[in-house]
């Protein structure tokens, strides 16, 4: 609990924190904000292809031998390191289509809606515009292609 | 806020627990503290914190002004979600079955007691967006003579973002500003983006120059949970996407201001001059007839007016 000394008294720094914010998609209990469920699950799965990624090119570069690479591949054939492939395989999928989403979002200002006079009961454009519709539908695509890719990887 | 409830609130429970996030400036405790207050139809938050203030607790600090929803003191975390107490009804929060009610200070905001946050440094950001009307030549502002010329469509494109009135729930939601307390936060950035966009100012390139940095737009990772809480419907996540095109257009040369307002300048015709005529029934109280009659008004009028 860090604070600062001011006047008589302390203030105390009430901030969750980069974890809290990056982690909880319930740190603010609003309703009508599936953005911020995306923008955690973006973030997570950003780490698990990064971690993924990193193991690849280390499992990779570090195994010239053959007979090395043969035993290596031969640890990571069994079902949990599958299952974990497939965990990636579905962090690839949803941080691809929210990034297409994010990138029309952010660089374009696309599907955020026009500013209006308000009207209650204030739902603000930017939630109930395109990028609300391509957030949905980027949802039902991440699963559709998890489900896929879980059955190409364990019924094949 | 959307407020599903809107307009068929139910009757609130007979007695709500209020739990109250408190801090102790002098000794640096924080602690969770109850108080178990009575209700009334159409009670909000603020008034629940009153009667504590009045009835049990006079140590209890919280700020708020106006009561009802114009001023901004009054921002609280209620049961997780940043609100202002004055428009949260209790019967919206409360229910029988869950007669609990938390309340916190604003996150993202030093708390300097109790519920009391301190807004020094959210002020210093807005201040740090030039948030006034900027021309290259200052006279034009500072010795107005005459006013900006400014269509309906061009006020209805900043009109939303100008409706902010810096209560700072949008900061205390924002998980960007919870990480990064260098953050510019959806506030400033979109007035930032009211004032760029504004027909009548100016000073667009140092304001693009204020918000392209590490801290400014380009930290935004659009949660849009400004947007929905903003009491005022004021869309600072679809304001902040806005400016970072803006910006992103600007580096790549594309994009310029489209137009500057003009002064209005004097008027093509001289105003009529009429006398004004005083009502002679019903009169006010206090209203002298004759000395009306003796001290005539001439008021100017345009022709047009006239005509209706």
């Amino acid at each position: 609990m860090a604070s600062e000394e001011r006047g008589r008294g302390r203030l105390l720094h009430n901030m969750p924190g980069l974890l809290q914010a990056s982690l909880n998609p319930w740190l603010v209990r609003v309703r009508n904000n599936p953005e911020r469920l995306a923008f955690v699950l973006h973030r997570v799965t950003g780490v698990i292809i990064l971690a993924y990624l990193v193991a690849h090119i280390f499992v990779t570069s570090a195994t010239v031998d053959e007979a090395l690479w043969e035993s290596v591949m031969g640890a990571l054939s069994g079902p949990l390191s599958r299952v974990g492939e497939w965990i990636v395989a579905g962090a690839v999928i949803f941080h691809g289509l929210n990034g297409i989403r994010l990138i029309l979002v952010e660089f374009l200002g696309l599907g955020v809606g026009r500013p209006e006079r308000p009207k209650p009961p204030y739902v603000p454009p930017s939630l109930r515009s395109g990028q609300r519709k391509g957030l949905y539908l980027v949802f039902a695509l991440s699963l559709a292609g998890w489900a896929l890719a879980g059955v190409i990887m364990f019924a094949g | 806020m959307a407020e599903k409830e809107w307009g068929r609130l139910p009757e609130p429970p007979r007695e709500v627990v209020l739990r109250v996030k408190r801090y102790d400036p002098e000794r640096g405790r924080t602690w969770w503290q109850e108080y178990r207050v009575p209700t009334y139809r159409g009670m909000t938050v603020l008034d629940a914190l009153l009667w504590v203030k009045e009835n049990a607790d006079p140590s209890l600090s919280m700020r708020y002004s106006c009561r009802m929803g114009v001023c901004g003191s009054c921002g609280v975390v209620v049961n997780g979600v940043p609100r202002l107490a004055c428009q949260t009804q209790i019967a919206a929060v409360a229910s029988r079955e869950n007669p609990v009610v938390t309340v916190e200070p604003l996150h993202n905001h030093p708390v300097v007691r109790d519920l009391v946050t301190d807004f020094t440094a959210f002020f210093e950001k807005h201040r740090r967006i030039i948030p006034h009307i900027v021309r290259r030549d200052m006279r034009e502002v500072e010795e107005a003579e005459y006013e900006f010329l400014m269509t309906p469509d061009e006020h209805l494109s900043i009109y939303q973002y100008s409706l902010c009135i810096m209560c700072g729930l949008c900061y205390s939601a924002c998980p960007v500003a919870a990480s990064d307390p260098e953050y510019l936060g959806p506030q400033a950035l979109a007035q930032a983006y009211r004032f760029i966009v504004d027909v009548r100012d100016e000073g667009y390139d140092r304001r693009i120059a204020i918000v392209d940095t590490e801290h400014g737009c380009h930290r935004c990772h659009f949660a849009a949970t400004c947007s929905a809480v903003c009491p005022k419907d004021v869309d600072p996540a679809a304001a902040i996407q806005r400016l970072r095109r803006i910006v992103f257009l600007r580096r790549l040369g594309l994009w310029r201001k489209r137009k500057v307002a003009p002064l209005a300048g004097p008027l093509e015709k001289p105003l009529r001059r009429i006398r004004a005529e005083y009502p002679r029934h019903n009169l006010v109280e206090g209203a002298d007839p004759e000395r009306q009659a003796r001290e005539p008004v001439d008021i100017d009028f345009r022709e047009e007016w006239l005509r209706e």
